[in-house]
């Protein structure tokens, strides 16, 4: 007799997109405001970003990525009891993978990219899959529009191979406002072609005078 | 793996001032394996009509000499060459007659029409149009090159800027693809002249 099938999956795919660039005394992470359900948007005005030292955005299933960072934000509480200091970007970094992989079997589905000041203040970006493999990279996307914005990103930022020898560095050369005015253009293009990206734009930006936020308007269709 | 997955392929094709670009990658593959680096995805029709086909390669190949045969067919009728707009609704329509069993190619139509204003449109597998006064893409890396297109894209190009904005788009696109790249082919196309260019890219 053929197995049966399920006809409910536990997933959902709410879109969006989220993107990283790490500079050489910041950090920019910005992630659409969008969040939808098939061909519904469920809200405008969603926050798929979250921060401690260092700022965490998701695309995917939210309702794992709400889990995910509930998780996270209780880890990073008790470091800081342990500890008296908060977590650096490469320890939160670890941590995430250890958590993704803990749940290898039933994974959180959930695409995320971490930025932060490393602990000589220059930016870096670590990038994840649904299961935690990760990487510290100069840049990257996750998300329903990552496949359009990665390209041109190539073209921009030109990161190093990871084979050279010596290592090169990933960081991008651009300033601050440069690297910003980047993300806007790459956030409109996104919107016009990608259905789940739109609506607003939450752009973090971290350097040393500390963490701040801005917005911007996307296509509302 | 899908079957329009099975060869691999990269096309865009870029509107400018008074003149438009059609271009390709240049990898035939049998799904993982790379059979052939010089493959010809893009085709003259006659000096003032392109055509790129994408998909399966077989069924490419076939649509082309089909095509070939009704435009000469036109040319005797007619004593004159098809318009970029006639041209594309003969591929419509030929698509469609095999609508329950369809050619698995998305074509690329790029031309110069009347008073020399370019035209571009591409086409499901079926025939349904999509004109577009800016670009067009098709592909394995569609998706890669929308994104590319849409950030790098400029109205009213010079040609040697729309040369340099279409090979810039497609290098970065096909280099996120792993069943598209080596190489790129790149037409530049006039009123007066066709330049046709080699791009060298990654080649893996």
């Amino acid at each position: 007799m053929p197995k049966e099938q399920a006809n409910w999956s536990p997933y959902d795919n709410n879109g969006g997109s989220c993107f990283a660039v790490a500079g050489a005394d910041y950090c920019v992470i910005a992630a659409d405001t969008r969040m939808s359900t098939g061909y519904n948007i469920l809200t405008r005005d969603t926050q798929k970003s979250v921060n401690y030292k260092c700022v965490m955005a998701s695309s995917g299933f939210q309702a794992d990525v709400k889990a995910l960072q509930k998780h996270l934000a209780a880890r990073h509480l008790i470091y800081q009891h342990q500890h008296n200091k908060q977590m650096s970007c490469p320890a939160m970094a670890q941590l995430l993978s250890n958590t993704l992989y803990y749940k290898r079997f039933f994974p959180y589905y959930s695409f995320n990219v971490l930025g932060g000041l490393d602990n000589e203040g220059k930016g870096c970006v670590f990038t994840y899959d649904a299961v935690g493999s990760y990487e510290k990279v100069g840049y990257s996307s996750q998300g329903s529009g990552s496949t359009l914005i990665m390209p041109f990103l190539d073209n921009q930022l030109k990161s190093p191979s990871p084979l050279l020898l010596p290592a090169r560095d990933a960081v991008t050369p651009l300033a601050e406002a440069e690297a910003i005015d980047l993300v806007k253009t790459v956030f409109a293009s996104a919107s016009e072609r990608d259905i789940y990206t739109g609506d607003k734009l939450e752009i973090v930006v971290i350097n040393a005078d500390g963490i701040r936020r801005e917005y911007m308007d996307l296509r509302k269709d | 793996m899908s079957i329009f997955e099975y060869n691999g392929s990269a096309l865009v094709s870029m509107v400018g001032k008074n003149c438009f670009a059609i271009a390709s990658d240049r990898r035939l593959g049998v799904q993982l394996q790379t059979i052939a680096t010089d493959f010809q995805r893009i085709s003259k029709i006659h000096d003032r009509v392109f055509l790129g086909l994408s998909g399966l390669a077989t069924d490419a190949q076939t649509l082309y000499q089909r095509l070939v045969f009704r435009h000469k067919l036109y040319q005797v009728r007619e004593e004159r060459d098809m318009k970029p707009v006639t041209f594309a609704n003969l591929v419509s329509a030929l698509l469609y007659e095999k609508r329950f069993g369809p050619y698995f190619c998305q074509p690329v139509i790029a031309g110069l029409g009347d008073e020399d204003k370019p035209f571009i449109c591409t086409m499901d597998s079926i025939g349904a149009k999509e004109l577009a006064k800016d670009f067009v893409v098709a592909g394995t890396a569609s998706e890669s090159l929308y994104g590319a297109c849409e950030s790098m894209f400029k109205e009213d190009m010079e040609p040697e800027e729309l040369f340099e904005t279409v090979s810039q788009a497609l290098l970065s696109s096909v280099d996120r693809d792993c069943l598209s790249g080596w190489g790129g082919h790149v037409y530049v196309v006039t009123p007066t002249e066709v330049k046709e260019r080699i791009l060298k890219g990654r080649m893996d």
